[in-house]
């Protein structure tokens, strides 16, 4: 059987691919989309570098097979910002000082987006609850949990749909 | 990590899911949520043929309740849908708990109640990459003739760490198992053998399509505990669950498993004995705790020592009882 032509829809738009089953859709989106905002950590689920939003809901990409992503929403940290424009979740971990090295930063941001869709105004412990499954080795999660406090009272937020 | 090639069939129901497993039968393996198996790909310690995708098969995933007959979950059935379903956290509080303490949200949004159930055993030395594991001889689960955690030992001690079976078995669940020649329903806690090699009876062309659980009995309450390093994420290193009938302050019906300790959760009966008829005092949760421990015999096949493990069973079956008394009133 081999390689077959899929459809994925990200970040709101219709991409025709050829694609090998045995391919992740991290690999998809890195190698094919080249949209390598997404990042490969562990490889195994573990670390959350991989999270992208499917339907909304933030999931594993390095164990979802691409051509089990057909007919799905998929949101990558690239579909965030709208052309210059930041997103309100962008801005905050900016201005709180969220971001060192930034590999976990596209996973944080994706998990915490999800969070805020469902629960506008989590508390602490929601907040950490949500973003246990992405890890980050550089800030020690202060900064994190703080701009994800600070994101809902950004103005630009209301905004966002 | 890349996955090796294969083919990927999608069938439309489980009729069409088991002739495909039995059609390339030793070649196939399924997946449903796809937390577990690609892993197990990727270290190369399954290299099927044929990667048969569930999730495509309608009419597996639901919640239903009757007071009559139970609960039905569909195997396809996410592990998020178990921890967030009121009826499921009302009436069977335990099985509520336990999904909320698989991994982390990401693995709940895809993991399902099917692959949950039919994890393999594990172990430090053998859920390794194929490069790790290529320096030592192959072990009994790789198809060899050794145990590396055990020197001399005769068997594998490999360990099942799914989190939902001793919750389910502590609820009397049922499940149904669906294969070319027909189906069969078998009690959860005969699901599994004991046997680290091969953790279930699933036939090569079998699967999993349902968990049944009896309606609740009058003043039942459970719990489950399991023990972990971090808050979230790791598989546990041991667990119990508690699962309690009650008359007023008296326990009517226990039910006692222990988990992650052995290949397979297993009823510890000598102590749910000790609770029956009594009333649960703390001198009576000392005594159980004691004949758990006894029973409990982790080897030094997981992340942490074996002795603290079965220490920890004592602990986490006195956190889940209390837990499971307290909720009840």
């Amino acid at each position: 059987m081999g390689r077959r032509i899929i459809k994925l829809r990200v970040n709101g738009e219709d991409y025709e691919l050829m694609i090998a089953p045995q391919r992740t859709l991290l690999e998809v989106l890195r190698e094919d989309l080249e949209l390598t905002g997404t990042k490969e950590g562990c490889e195994d689920g573990t670390c959350g570098a991989c999270t992208v939003l499917l339907d909304g809901k933030p999931i594993r990409s390095c164990l979802l097979l691409a051509v089990e992503a057909e007919g799905k929403d998929i949101l990558t940290i690239e579909g965030l910002a709208q052309g210059e424009r930041l997103h309100p979740l962008q801005e905050a971990f900016i201005s709180n000082g969220a971001i060192q090295c930034g590999f976990c930063t596209p996973g944080m941001i994706l998990t915490a987006k999800a969070l805020l869709d469902e629960n506008p105004s989590p508390t602490e412990e929601e907040i950490r609850e949500a973003i246990c499954g992405v890890l980050c080795r550089c800030t020690g999660y202060v900064k994190i949990v703080e701009a994800i406090m600070a994101a809902p009272k950004e103005r630009k937020w209301q905004n966002i749909l | 990590m890349r996955l090796p090639k294969f083919d990927y069939l999608k069938p439309r129901t489980v009729d069409e899911a088991c002739s495909l497993l039995s059609e390339h039968k030793g070649e196939a393996n399924v997946i449903a949520g796809s937390t577990a198996l690609l892993t197990y790909i990727k270290h190369r310690l399954l290299t099927p043929k044929y990667v048969i995708g569930l999730k495509g098969i309608p009419g597996l995933d639901y919640i239903n309740y009757d007071g009559k007959g139970g609960l039905k979950i569909g195997a396809l059935t996410t592990l998020h849908a178990l921890n967030t379903s009121p009826l499921i956290r009302e009436r069977y509080h335990i099985l509520s708990q336990a999904a909320a303490q698989v991994g982390v949200p990401p693995l709940r949004y895809m993991g399902t109640l099917g692959g949950n159930l039919c994890l393999d055993t594990r172990c430090l030395y053998y859920n390794q990459s194929y490069s790790w594991r290529r320096v030592r001889p192959l072990c009994f689960k790789a198809g060899g003739e050794l145990c590396h955690v055990v020197r001399g030992g005769e068997r594998c001690y490999a360990v099942y760490q799914g989190d939902l079976a001793p919750a389910l078995i502590g609820l009397g669940a049922k499940v149904r198992l669906v294969r070319t020649s027909g189906e069969r329903i078998i009690p959860l806690n005969e699901f599994f053998t004991g046997r680290g090699e091969s953790p279930n009876i699933l036939e090569p062309d079998e699967i999993l399509t349902e968990v049944q659980i009896p309606p609740p009995p009058e003043q039942s309450c459970g719990a489950y505990h399991k023990l972990r390093i971090r808050r979230a994420m790791d598989f546990p290193l041991a667990g119990v669950a508690v699962v309690l009938a009650m008359d007023g302050k008296i326990c009517r019906e226990a039910k006692i498993i222990l988990n992650a300790v052995s290949s397979a959760p297993f009823e510890v009966r000598e102590a749910e004995e000790m609770l029956r008829g009594k009333r649960i005092g703390d001198g009576v949760i000392e005594e159980v705790a004691e004949e758990i421990f006894k029973r409990a015999r982790p080897v030094a096949n997981l992340s942490i020592d074996a002795d603290y493990r079965r220490k920890m069973v004592r602990v986490l079956f006195k956190r889940a009882v209390k837990q499971a008394l307290s909720a009840k009133s």
